[in-house]
This record gives C-alpha cells, sequence and structure tokens, in this order.
C-alpha cells in the first residue's frame, strides 16, 4: 500500500468511526467530542488533497468555534435526567434504520458500478490543481464572487444581532424586561 | 479480498463512497437521537459530508470552484448553528426540556 | 327622404323612449314622462306617414320598401337580416299602431296622471310599440317572432302593471304563459317551414308556396300553417287559447285600447295574411282556421251578454270580433281581415278608452250594475262611445258596417266559405248587437244608480280629444273599403280604395266560375242589418225600460244562463285537467327527486369529502422526525425509480 492510500484509509477510518459515535454516544458531550474529531479527521483530508486553506479554515471556525459553542450549550443545560438517547418507537426505528441503509447501498452501489463520473481517468492529476491553492481560491473569492462574499458578511452581521436578541434573559424582540 | 487498484490507487469514487457514508450517518441521527442538540450536531455532520464531496470533485476535475462552494457552506453552516443553537436556548429556558418528543406542536 | 332613416327613426323613436323613461323611472314625473313618450311615438306617426305616401307614389306592381339594416344570423342555409318592409298591408298596420298608438298616449297622461309608477308605464308602452313594429314590419318570420315576443313581454308587465296586488299579478302570468305555449306551436311551425322551403323570408315564403305538389293533412304547408295557426290563437286570443284575455282587463283601460284591442291581439291576423300564399296552399288548414274563428265568435259573444264588468263585456266583444277576423281569413278574404282589422283599431279603442273614461269619473269603479244616466254627467264620453257602439253593431254608414258585412258577404259566397259560417257571423252579430246595447242601456241610459257619494264628471281635454278624434275615424274609416254593390248606389261611385291597395299584394281564391250575385249582396246585407237591429232594440227595451224582464228570463233559463256566465267554465277546465296535475306532477318531482335523490347526494360527495380529509390528516403527527423519515422514502422511491429505468 502506498503512503497516500495509507493516509486517506487511515484517516477515513478515523471519520467514520468518530461520526458513528456521534450518533450512537448517548451522553451529548461524548457526541460532541467525537464530532470535533470528526471534522479534525475531514480536515486532514482536507489538507491531503491540496486544500490548505480550506483545512485549516475548517479547524479553526468549525472544530474550534461551532464546536465550542456546542460544548458552551450543552453545559448550559443539566441533563441528568436524560435516560433514553433514541427516540421511542422500535418499528419506526427499524424503518429508518432499513431506509439509510438501503438509501446508502443505493448510493454507494451508483458511484462504485454506475455510469462513469468523469470523463478523465479518476486519479489524482498533480499537475492540474493549482499547487498554491489558497492564492487561487483568494484570486477567485474576491474577483468573481465579491458579491457573494459580501452578502456573506451582511448574514453574519445579521446573524450576530439576532442571536444576542434571541438569547436574551426573556428572548424574542421584548423591547424592555 | 479487493483487488490492490481499489486498494493503493484512490480516486473520486472512494472520497464520494466517504462522503455518502458519513452524509447517511448524520441523517440516521437526525431520525434517531432525541436530544434537540445532538440532532443538531448530527446535521453538522452531514453538512461536513457535503463539504468532503466538494473539495474531493475540485481536486479531481482541477478547478478551484469547489473550495469556494465549500468556504460559501462552511460559512453559512457556522452562522446557522449559532442561530439554531440560541433557539434552542430559548426553547429550553421555556420549557426547560430539549427532547423532541415534547415538541409536536405542529400536530393536526 | 332616405328610406333607411326613415325607417330607423320610425322603429327607434319609441325605443329611445322607453330608454330615456326607463332609466329615469324614478324621477320623471307624469307630464315629462308621459309627453316624452307620446312625442315618440308621434314622431313615428309622421314616420309612416311619409313611408306610406312614398309606397303611394310607387308603381303598382312593385310597391315595396325594404330596407336591411345588418346581417343578423347566418347559419349554414339560415340567412336571416335585419330586414324591414313596408309593403301596402304592413303600411296599413304601422299607421293603425302609431296613429291609434298617439292617442292613447295621450289618453294616457291623463288617466295615470296620479299613478306613482307613471314612468315606468310609459316606458312599457313605447316598449310595446317598438316591439309592435318590429312584429310587422320584419321581413322574416324570425323577426316577427322577435316582435311576437317582445310584444308578449311588454303585454305581461303592463297587464301585471299593479303587480301588488296578487290577482292582477296572476293575470299577467296567464296572459304570458298562454301566449308560451301559443308561441311554442309557432317555433314548430317555423322549424317545419323552414325545413321545407329552406327560408323564412316572407316574400321568399309566399313565392315558393304554390310549388307544393300536395293539399293532405300532413302536408308540410297544411301542418306547419296549422302549427302557426295555434300560435297565432295565443296570440290573437281564439279557442283554445283565448282564456287570458278577460284576465288582461286588470291592466290600466289604456294598455286593454292599446294592447287587447287595436295592436297585439291583432298580430296573429296579421302573420296569416302577411303568409296569405301559404295558407291558400292549405285549405284545410284554412277550414280550420274558418271554423274556429266563427265558433269564437259566437261563442264570446254569448259570454259577453252574461257580464256585468264594463270591461269584461268589452273583452269577450274583442274576443268575438277577432274571431270574425279569423272567419274573413279562413276563406280567404284577407283583404277583408285587414279591413275589419282597422276599422275594429278604430272602435274598439275609442270604446276602451270610453270605459276608462267612465271608471276615472265613477272613481274606479267598473260593475255596470252601479252605473246608469251618466249621459247627462258625461257627453262627451256619451257621444263618442254611441259611435262606437254604432260602428260595432253594424249600422251604415258607420265603420263596422261595411267592414262586418264584408265579412259576412264572403263567408257566403267565397270559393271557400260555407252558408252555416254565414249563419254562425249573422247570429254573432245578433249576440252583439244584443250586448253592446246592453252595455249602453247600463252605462249611460236610464235611470241612474250610481252610489251617493260618487260624483260623476267629464274628464279632462288629454282624455277626450282622443275619444273625439277616434269617433270620428269610427264614423269615416269604413269609406276606405266600400263595396262595389253600395257603391254603385252611390253618387260619383267611389271606388274601394282598400280593394285597390291591398288587392295587387294579396293571392285570393279566385272567383272565376262562381256567380256574384249582387241581388244575394244586397239580400244577405239587409237580413244582418236588420237582425241586428232588431236585436239592439230588444236590448234596450229590456234595460231602459223594463229591467225586471232580463231578469226574469235569465232566472228561466237557470242552469244555462249560469254556464255561460261563468265563461262555459272553460278556466276551471284548463285548471282541472292540465294545469293542476302538471303543478302536482311538479311538487312531487321536488319532493321526491330533488330534495330525496339529488340534494342526498350532494350531501354525500360533501361528507366523503370530508371523511378523507380527516383521514389524510392524520399523516399530521407533529413528529418532526417522522417527516423526515418520509422524506427518506420519497428519496429512496425516486432513486430506485431511477435506478432501475
Amino acid at each position: 500500500m502506498t503512503a497516500d492510500a495509507f493516509i486517506f484509509w487511515f484517516l477515513s477510518l478515523v471519520a467514520v468511526m468518530s461520526g458513528l459515535s456521534v450518533v450512537m454516544m448517548a451522553n451529548p458531550i461524548y457526541s460532541a467530542l467525537s464530532l470535533a474529531m470528526t471534522m479534525v479527521s475531514l480536515a486532514a483530508l482536507f489538507a491531503t488533497m491540496g486544500a490548505y486553506f480550506i483545512a485549516g479554515v475548517q479547524v479553526i471556525v468549525y472544530a474550534g468555534a461551532v464546536m465550542v459553542l456546542f460544548v458552551i450549550v450543552l453545559m448550559l443545560f443539566d441533563l441528568r435526567e436524560e435516560t433514553k438517547a433514541f427516540t421511542r418507537g422500535q418499528i419506526s426505528g427499524a424503518i429508518k434504520l432499513a431506509m439509510v441503509g438501503f438509501l446508502a447501498g443505493l448510493v454507494v452501489f451508483v458511484l462504485t458500478q454506475g455510469v462513469k463520473l468523469m470523463a478523465a481517468p479518476d486519479v489524482v492529476d498533480a499537475a492540474k490543481l493549482p499547487e498554491d491553492s489558497s492564492k487561487a481560491l483568494g484570486l477567485i473569492l474576491f474577483n468573481r464572487h465579491v458579491f457573494g462574499f459580501e452578502a456573506l458578511g451582511v448574514l453574519l452581521l445579521v446573524v450576530a444581532v439576532g442571536t444576542v436578541a434571541l438569547a436574551r434573559s426573556k428572548g424574542g424582540t421584548h423591547a424592555k424586561q | 479480498m479487493p483487488s490492490s487498484e481499489i486498494v493503493n490507487q484512490i480516486g473520486l469514487s472512494h472520497y464520494l463512497v466517504l462522503s455518502a457514508v458519513l452524509f447517511m450517518m448524520g441523517f440516521l441521527g437526525v431520525l434517531l437521537r432525541r436530544n434537540v442538540l445532538v440532532m443538531m450536531m448530527c446535521i453538522e455532520l452531514m453538512l461536513n459530508a457535503v463539504n468532503l464531496a466538494f473539495i474531493a470533485f475540485s481536486k479531481f476535475s482541477g478547478r478551484i470552484d469547489g473550495q469556494i462552494m465549500v468556504f460559501f457552506v462552511m460559512t453559512i453552516a457556522a452562522a446557522e448553528a449559532a442561530v439554531g443553537l440560541a433557539i434552542i436556548v430559548s426553547i429550553f429556558k421555556r420549557f426547560r426540556e430539549v427532547n423532541i418528543r415534547f415538541f409536536e406542536h405542529l400536530k393536526g | 327622404m332616405n328610406h333607411s332613416l326613415l325607417m330607423a327613426t320610425l322603429l327607434l323613436s319609441p325605443f329611445v323612449g322607453f330608454l330615456i323613461n326607463g332609466f329615469r323611472y324614478r324621477k320623471n314625473g307624469p307630464n315629462l314622462s308621459g309627453w316624452l313618450a307620446t312625442t315618440a311615438i308621434a314622431i313615428s306617426f309622421i314616420c309612416s306617414v311619409l313611408l306610406v305616401a312614398d309606397l303611394v307614389g310607387m308603381p303598382v306592381e312593385n310597391r315595396r320598401i325594404a330596407v336591411s339594416f345588418f346581417d343578423w344570423l347566418t347559419v349554414d342555409k339560415l340567412k336571416i337580416a335585419a330586414g324591414f318592409v313596408v309593403d301596402p298591408i304592413s303600411a296599413i298596420m304601422i299607421l293603425v299602431i302609431t296613429g291609434v298608438g298617439t292617442l292613447i298616449h295621450l289618453f294616457s297622461i291623463g288617466y295615470m296622471h296620479h299613478d306613482k309608477g307613471v314612468a315606468k308605464y310609459f316606458a312599457y308602452l313605447n316598449l310595446f310599440v317598438f316591439n309592435m313594429l318590429i312584429l310587422v314590419l320584419g321581413d322574416s318570420l324570425l323577426t316577427m317572432f322577435v316582435g311576437w315576443e317582445g310584444v308578449g313581454l311588454c303585454s305581461y308587465l303592463l297587464i301585471g302593471f299593479w303587480f301588488t296586488d296578487k290577482d292582477k299579478a296572476a293575470a299577467g302570468m296567464k296572459a304570458f304563459i298562454t301566449n308560451r305555449i301559443g308561441d311554442a306551436a309557432f317555433l314548430l311551425g317555423m322549424f317545419l317551414l323552414f325545413m321545407t322551403f329552406g327560408t323564412l323570408n316572407f316574400h321568399d315564403l309566399n313565392q315558393l308556396a304554390p310549388t307544393l305538389p300536395e293539399a293532405s293533412w300532413l302536408g308540410a304547408a297544411t301542418l306547419g300553417t296549422l302549427l302557426l295557426f295555434i300560435g297565432a290563437t295565443g296570440k290573437s286570443a281564439q279557442i283554445p287559447l283565448y282564456v287570458w284575455l278577460p284576465d288582461a282587463m286588470a291592466g290600466p283601460t289604456p294598455v286593454s285600447a292599446l294592447i287587447h284591442a287595436a295592436t297585439m291581439v291583432t298580430a296573429g291576423i296579421y302573420m296569416i295574411v302577411r303568409l296569405n300564399a301559404m295558407f291558400m296552399a292549405a285549405p284545410n288548414t284554412m277550414m280550420v282556421i274558418a271554423v274556429i274563428g266563427a265558433a269564437t265568435a259566437l261563442m264570446a259573444a254569448s259570454i259577453g251578454m252574461t257580464q256585468w264588468d264594463i270591461k269584461k263585456v268589452l273583452a269577450y266583444s274583442t274576443v268575438s270580433q277577432l274571431g270574425y277576423m279569423f272567419l274573413a281569413a279562413g276563406v280567404g278574404a284577407f283583404g277583408v281581415a285587414m279591413f275589419h282589422l282597422m276599422t275594429h283599431a278604430f272602435f274598439k279603442a275609442l270604446m276602451f278608452l270610453g270605459s276608462g273614461s267612465v271608471i276615472h269619473a265613477m272613481h274606479e269603479e267598473q260593475d255596470i250594475r252601479k252605473m246608469g244616466g251618466l249621459k247627462k254627467y258625461m257627453p262627451i264620453t256619451h257621444i263618442t262611445f254611441f259611435f262606437g257602439w254604432l260602428a260595432i253593431i253594424g249600422m251604415p254608414p258607420f265603420a263596422g258596417f261595411f267592414s262586418k258585412d264584408e265579412i259576412l258577404w264572403k263567408a257566403m259566397s267565397s270559393p271557400l266559405g260555407h252558408p252555416l259560417l254565414w249563419v254562425a257571423g249573422v247570429l254573432g252579430a245578433v249576440m252583439t248587437a244584443f250586448y253592446m246595447t246592453r252595455l249602453m242601456a247600463l252605462t249611460f241610459w236610464g235611470k241612474s244608480r250610481v252610489p251617493k257619494e260618487v260624483h260623476p264628471h267629464e274628464s279632462p281635454a288629454l282624455m277626450t280629444i282622443p275619444l273625439i278624434v277616434l269617433g270620428i275615424l269610427s264614423i269615416v274609416g269604413g269609406w276606405l273599403g266600400i263595396n262595389h254593390a253600395i257603391s254603385s248606389i252611390l253618387p260619383g261611385h267611389p271606388a274601394n280604395v282598400l280593394e285597390h291597395w291591398l288587392g295587387p299584394v294579396l293571392l285570393e281564391p279566385s272567383l272565376e266560375g262562381v256567380h256574384q250575385s249582387m241581388t244575394m249582396e244586397w239580400a244577405l246585407m239587409g237580413v244582418s242589418v236588420g237582425l241586428a237591429a232588431i236585436s239592439a232594440f230588444v236590448a234596450y227595451h229590456f234595460y231602459v225600460r223594463s229591467p225586471e224582464t232580463p231578469q226574469k228570463i235569465s232566472e228561466a233559463l237557470g242552469p244555462v244562463y249560469r254556464l255561460v256566465s261563468k265563461k262555459y267554465l272553460v278556466d276551471e277546465l284548463y285548471a282541472g285537467t292540465i294545469i293542476n296535475p302538471l303543478v302536482a306532477f311538479s311538487r312531487n318531482l321536488w319532493q321526491h327527486i330533488d330534495v330525496q335523490v339529488i340534494d342526498k347526494t350532494t350531501y354525500l360527495l360533501a361528507d366523503l369529502m370530508k371523511g378523507g380529509g380527516s383521514v389524510v390528516r392524520g399523516l399530521q403527527t407533529g413528529n418532526m422526525q417522522q417527516y423526515a423519515m418520509y422524506i427518506g422514502l420519497g428519496l429512496v422511491a425516486i432513486l430506485s425509480f431511477v435506478i432501475m429505468r
């Protein structure tokens, strides 16, 4: 097995295992930490694929900020009484499991056996992707997609204000206490 | 035994299968878990799986647009997580519960 | 003058009057609306005079003014235009309609002065004249039918004018429905004629009629004309559809004068005269027409002898006189029928207006048992009514004598005539003289039986001037048709104006080979006039000199008298055999089918929908994860479908 292949298989194993933990663990804090692990492993995968900037952003924003936020909120709730992790209803649960399994099987089947996804052989062609992907990313982001970028900025502003308004002691848009 | 080509030559389909598996796991979590916060986390997992697919496409087609897409998805996912959490906090303050079993107000 | 312009003005002037009075029916007062309406008809009268004057100047072979305004219907073979024709026949009609109409409108201004709905009344009256003009001027059966229906509508509106009174409203309904039955037959006749000849145009139909070989009962011409005649019995109040005319007296008296004496009821006669060649091609129908005409004349006259309401007497008299007109048409004397139509219009309108004047003076009292001796209170009304009376009983030289006598002569002498028809006609004339004299005696002559509270007085000038004009016409109107026998003894030998006017355009039975004896003509004339004079004298004796005699006679004839005075129980017969069963049947239909079946079915459907809705509602559990599961399941289905394909 080549080194690249080994890294891929290892990282994907880590990602799948931690993803499974997110779903299966009863304690929500454990789920949160598993999700963080998933994100880190995905960041590593991004890095192997040459998307360095994205990998960095993934770690900083997702694993660093979003997951921390989740953990903070989890800690805000005192969830000692939580006994069951999964929704009740055995039959519907079984149906859901079966359905998701079948769907996954379908998708994988299509991906592996079905239509050729790319015209050229789907092998990594190192010459194609620009080496300095961050620079290329920046150039395109601020040239072609500058409007979207600015819109994102407005979105974040609105979200910030809205979140603060929502999470106040009385919550919502009450002017006074 | 799987042929050595599949194991050694990591192609687009590998990444896409991984992405699909992660996505389906997240979907399962959304369907099965009771805790609202864990459901939100499973949604984040689904979004991450999609990001992976985008990056894989970007790499194998040689175009940088996939990474732009991931950039946007990530930002919006973060914003959505923030707002969602704020709402959950408000709900918890009101109902003292995070079990979605108690939130069937759309019934009928 | 431009014929199109004249024709358009002639037709549209009453319509404009209708629109103005109709839209402002609350605001227009009696004088404004009345004079507006009268002026509208007067304008039409002037246009008619101008058109007829032009017509007179045209050569005899081609006396037609035809104006077509636009193409109305073109469907396959059916081509109907909005075309109107003035020829000698319609010339008489438009002069009568607009002339007598103007006088009646004038009378109405005074008569309806105190009524609250005056503007509406004049609007309806104008609309009526408009429709009547369409009826007589139309150049095809369909155009005529438009006017035919229109006058039926206006008749209904005007009879039930005081619709807050249930009986009056019911009278209006009766008129309309009876007319409708006739109209259904009329339509069937139209269909049949169109199927046979491929046209509804009068000119074409008359040209094509003689080409038919047959004359049997089931031939197209016979059936078609028979059906048209049934329509005519509805409109012109003959047996069996005459029952609406006496009830129609519920409307205002000028309406009775205009519609139910002078114009609308003559529409049936006009239609037959218009299609003279077609009817001549169907001798069986002609026989039916003559027999029904004579029978109606007799029956109505007999009922008229027993009635106590002044307007009802005149109504039955109208039915009877219409019978005479149909008798004339039935024996082929179309010109004479038109002659009697014209003279009847004059003296019957005169008498109706006169009765209106009397009713007005008697404060809406119509029972002649409560009248009497009115001649000293209402001299003008009395004198004009007197002329009308002399005209209707057929005394020379008044108008009715000439026209009625011609009818009786033709009933005997025409190739299609029969002595029995003459006998029936004379009998009817005797009864006519009797009941009209009775009416005069009980209303105007003898001792006054007027109740003390009522102070009869003469009517204002607005009402008496039309009476005077019509009175003069009742005297001179007959002089247009002086027949050959009489003119031979008069100095100057005046020509029979009407015969020369109408002769060229009418197809009448040919008189060759039939011996026309002038002696017989004089003899028959003498017999009928003499009998009528005797009958009048008898009636005068009964009702002025010894009032107990008629009472004793009516008691002696007990059951017969009762039968006749109850109008031979015809209304009751219709009610019992036709109307009540139909109503009961409809009621049953309503109760059993409509309520039980149809309504229940719709309720069932509604309940099904509601049930289905609540079943589907069960899908909304509010469980968000279940919704996500449904999404997933849908995704699975779609993907499988796409992959398997």
